[in-house]
């Protein structure tokens, strides 16, 4: 007959001691953390003032970009500007291609980085070149292209975009509407044989919403700058759009220096945008971010043929 | 059942029944799983929901990061507010948010009514540029404060902060769940209780009738009852129900089997009992001595007879020495004799002489190893057999072997000196006529004639008892002959004060037989009479017919001083004598009992002389213990033999 022997009861509490371990392990196991709690007296309150930025020069990119590829291409430049001339300089944002020429003509932006087209708005309120840039191709002059889909049966030829619908960057944009509306007219295509004339909606990023557009069969016609298919190489299969036509090269983009601003002032930032070079390690990543090969002198008369492309076109003319 | 000494003390919870513990036992188990389980369950919602409220806010905060960086580098205060205000209104766990620059200079928040000073330092961001969330206590609740960084080309342009109410993100949902899983866990537990009670029932039922099972079996009640659940007729190990069935038939197969091993142990023993009783029976009816020794030299076993020759009962013998009970040398002898066999392994045997009782004895024995598996030697046997008797045959036997090669070559001598005797003795005679008579040369003829007649009687006897003397037997009266005896010797037998009384047989037997070698016979036994009371006694001769046996007895008994115990054997001996040198040759007896066998008869001697033998007619003078010859004689003169050897009566 078995028989619970002291040795086999402290086994048999052993073994229901393990159990509850277990279980209580079980337990612990789904417990949390105890968090702890930082206290702050939220009674403690006080009404904010507003804060004033620093005083100095303004610097402004011609925002044919988002704010975000504005700030990374150019706060590197922006930065070395300041180091370089001493001067405190800072760079703003206007919204758009108008706003920010209206904001040169007040005075608000000291230093601009716009395209040819905007230039010659700008220089009818006295604004002028200074410097202008070679492009990362290594041309100091760029050119604007007429994009359809590879797949457009009815398109072959620039005279095959009559009744189409064409969308281009913008008004005010040299590449993405100036350039290539001179080579419609240079093959006797007006804008008004297009059916539909559309400019892409909000600020920045009007050279990409183009190409979208006519990969999305939204526009049958685009016209961008050169090069503006390669940023979205990694976004959509370039491969579907083909380019129809290019413009001439025409003189890049430039530094203009607003109506009234002290030409030692001038003086001092053009010499330091000169002194840049890919060649120096510290400021090679300043180029490479702001897309410039190299920066040299520019002067007004440098974009006439810009002036008269925009005189033949019809464009908005410089006032 | 009375309860064992060493079980340990009954606790309270011993005393319930099984199955109220099974049904108990279940339900705490249950219990104990639904409250474990339930709290588990609520911490670990929590955390989840923690967790996923971590990351809510995280996406919250991360986008409203996003969201705000055009707002930030155009310094559009209003697209801020604007992005704060739509946060705050997304949710009413949003408790606030609020955009600094990187200078730490709140720009837009969402407090009404002032900003809490000490807020911004309390969830400070490392260089890193990580999301950090740090758990604040506003005094009035708990919030996970989360700020995320302002972040355009790798350079922080502010940092976003957004409060997220911890109690109405995660408690609140928590407290929502907890409540129906406490009151299906509740549930669960009243129905555990419930079944629990009902399972336990119906298991502890056949457990309990095992249990009264087992209590008949110790009670010796090895059938199962009548009234048994699931258990099959016959009894087999091959079952097809849950373990408590294949137990119970399995128990029911183990008293099955239980009672035929008890019945065959039975049988077992009562023929160990019987084969037991056989061999002790066997052991003590030998009158050989068994025993059995250990290596230790201690009594393992012994026999009746053994035990009775030690003089203790086998219960005392048993564990004990020779020493205990055996003279020291002879327990000595045995000692080295048990040595030997176990340190060779082989069995012995010899005969040894040992006294008991004050007699000597002869025993005859034999000591037998006993090997074990390992043929190893663990015990003796011993077995001692008497063979007093049969020694006293062998000298006896050799003793008359002896007499038979003596007669021989004294009937040889006799033979060859009985004729220069005979020419001795003629010459001496025809001498003494030529000699003068008186004359000193006659009487030294009459020396020599004297000598040669005795040295003629002595060869006669040698002749005779070398039984090569002629022997002329004849019908003859056996009382006349031991009267022409009785008569020849009374006279001079008188004049040494010896009487001899006669009581013969009245019916006159007539036997067949030597009258003169008969006559020789009874004058020798009457001689050695009178020799052995030197100061005078009685002889009582006595003859008696048994008709029914054929024979005839006379009986010869003196008063002397008898004859010692230890002569007794050698008195027939050849020239065995206890007189004097010169007074008699030793050969009397021996002739005697040469005639006697000769004629198929019988002689035996014993001394002191029996007490029904003499008493009647014995003088007062007499005196000694006495001797008394017996001679029997047949009837016929048929070849019936007598044994070989006198008949020694002690």
């Amino acid at each position: 007959m078995a028989v619970s022997t002291p040795t086999s009861v402290t086994r048999s509490a052993a073994r229901c001691a393990a159990t509850l371990l277990a279980l209580a392990c079980l337990f612990l196991a789904g417990c949390k953390d105890q968090e702890t709690a930082l206290k702050v007296d939220f009674d403690k309150r006080r009404e904010l003032s507003h804060h004033v930025p620093q005083e100095g020069l303004t610097y402004a990119y011609l925002p044919q970009y988002s704010h975000p590829i504005s700030y990374a291409r150019h706060h590197q430049l922006v930065a070395y500007l300041s180091k370089a001339t001493g001067l405190p300089i800072r760079q703003v944002f206007p919204a758009t291609f108008d706003e920010h020429i209206a904001m040169v003509r007040r005075g608000e932006i000291d230093i601009s980085y716009v395209n040819p087209f905007v230039f010659l708005k700008m220089a009818s309120n006295g604004a002028f070149a200074f410097a202008r840039v070679i492009e990362p191709s290594g041309s100091p002059e760029f050119r604007g292209e007429i994009i359809v889909r590879a797949n457009n049966p009815s398109i072959k030829t620039l005279q095959d975009c009559r009744g189409k619908r064409l969308i281009a960057v913008d008004p005010s944009s040299a590449g993405g509407f100036l350039f290539p509306m001179g080579l419609f007219l240079d093959n006797g295509v007006k804008m008004s044989d297009f059916s539909e004339v559309t400019f892409p909606p909000g600020p920045g990023g009007k050279q990409e919403k183009v190409v979208l557009a006519v990969h999305a069969g939204l526009s049958d016609v685009g016209m961008v700058r050169d090069g503006t298919l390669k940023l979205l190489a990694n976004r959509i299969d370039i491969s579907t759009i083909s380019v129809l036509g290019a413009s001439q090269a025409y003189p890049g983009w430039l530094f203009v220096a607003r109506q009234g601003l002290p030409p030692d002032v001038v003086q001092s930032i053009s010499k330091a945008l000169l002194a840049l070079s890919m060649d120096d390690p510290g400021q090679a990543p300043i180029l490479e971010a702001a897309h410039i090969q190299a920066v040299i002198p520019a002067r007004n008369e440098d974009y006439d043929p810009v002036r008269e492309l925009v005189a033949r076109v019809g464009a908005d003319s410089p006032q | 059942m009375k309860r064992l000494a060493w079980l340990p003390p009954l606790n309270p919870t011993r005393r319930l029944s099984f199955a109220t513990k099974l049904g108990l036992g279940i339900s705490a188990i249950v219990l104990f799983v639904s409250v474990a389980m339930t709290a588990t369950f609520y911490e670990m919602a929590s955390r989840s929901l923690t967790g996923e409220a971590k990351k809510w806010g995280r996406v919250l905060c991360e986008n409203l990061a996003l969201r705000s960086r055009d707002a930030l580098l155009a310094q559009d205060l209003l697209r801020i507010k604007n992005h704060l205000d739509e946060l705050k209104s997304a949710g009413n766990d949003v408790v606030y948010a609020f955009v600094m620059d990187d200078e730490g200079h709140v720009l837009a928040h969402t407090f009404p009514g002032g900003f809490p000073v000490d807020l911004p330092a309390a969830n400070p961001l490392g260089p890193k540029n990580d999301l950090r969330i740090q758990l604040i206590d506003t005094g009035s609740m708990l919030v996970y404060d989360f700020a995320a960084p302002v972040v355009v080309a790798d350079n922080r342009l502010g940092v976003v902060r957004v409060g997220l109410a911890k109690s109405g993100v995660v408690e609140d949902v928590v407290s929502a769940l907890i409540d129906p899983v406490v009151n299906v866990s509740f549930l669960t537990m009243i129905l555990a209780v419930v079944l629990a009670t009902v399972y336990a029932r119906r298991v502890t039922r056949r457990i309990n009738f095992l249990r009264e099972h087992a209590a008949s079996v110790v009670a010796g009640y090895l059938d199962p009852p009548d009234s048994a659940p699931d258990v099959p007729p016959q009894p087999s190990l091959e079952s097809s129900g849950d373990e408590i069935q294949q137990l119970s038939e399995t128990f029911n197969v183990m008293t099955h089997t239980l009672r035929l091993h008890l019945d065959e142990l039975h049988a077992a023993q009562r023929e160990l009992t019987r084969q037991k009783e056989l061999m002790r029976t066997i052991l003590d009816s030998t009158p050989d001595y068994v025993a059995l020794q250990d290596r230790d030299h201690r009594y393992m076993a012994v026999n009746k007879a053994l035990a009775e020759d030690l003089g203790h009962p086998e219960a005392a013998i048993v564990g004990r020495l020779d020493e205990a009970f055996l003279p020291e040398a002879e327990a000595l002898r045995n000692r080295e004799a048990l040595d030997r066999i176990l340190s060779t392994g082989l069995r012995e045997e010899e005969e040894i002489q040992v006294r008991r009782d004050g007699a000597l004895h002869w025993l005859h024995v034999v000591r037998v190893p006993v090997k074990d598996e390992r043929d190893e030697v663990v015990a003796v046997v011993r077995s001692a057999h008497d063979v007093t008797q049969l020694k006293s045959y062998q000298d006896q036997l050799i003793q008359a072997q002896k007499m038979e090669s003596l007669g021989k070559l004294a009937g040889g001598v006799a033979h060859e000196i009985n004729t220069p005797l005979g020419v001795i003795l003629g010459y001496a005679q025809l001498l003494q006529e030529d000699v003068p008579p008186g004359s000193s040369l006659h009487a030294d003829l009459e020396i020599i004639e004297k000598q040669a007649k005795v040295c003629r009687k002595i060869v006669a006897d040698l002749l005779g008892f070398s039984r090569q003397a002629d022997c002329a037997k004849m019908e003859m009266c056996f009382n006349n002959s031991i009267l022409e005896a009785v008569t020849l010797v009374r006279h001079t037998f008188r004049l040494d004060h010896v009487e001899i009384l006669t009581r013969l047989d009245e019916h006159h037997p007539i036997i067949y037989g030597d009258p003169e070698k008969l006559k020789q016979v009874w004058i020798n036994l009457l001689n050695n009479a009178r020799d052995a009371m030197p100061r005078g006694g009685v002889i009582r001769v006595s003859s008696r017919l048994e008709r029914d046996r054929g024979v005839v007895l006379v009986t010869f008994s003196d008063s002397g001083e008898g004859i010692p115990a230890e002569n007794l054997p050698r008195i027939f001996d050849p020239f065995f004598s206890t007189k004097g040198v010169g007074e008699g040759t030793g050969l009397g007896l021996a002739v005697s009992f040469g005639i006697i066998k000769d004629h198929g008869g019988a002689i035996a001697v014993s001394s002191p002389v029996p007490g029904d033998e003499g008493d009647e007619g014995r003088d007062a003078d007499a005196a000694g213990p006495g001797s008394q010859f017996v001679v029997e004689l047949p009837l016929d003169h048929s070849d019936k033999a007598y044994p070989e050897g006198p008949a020694l009566l002690s």
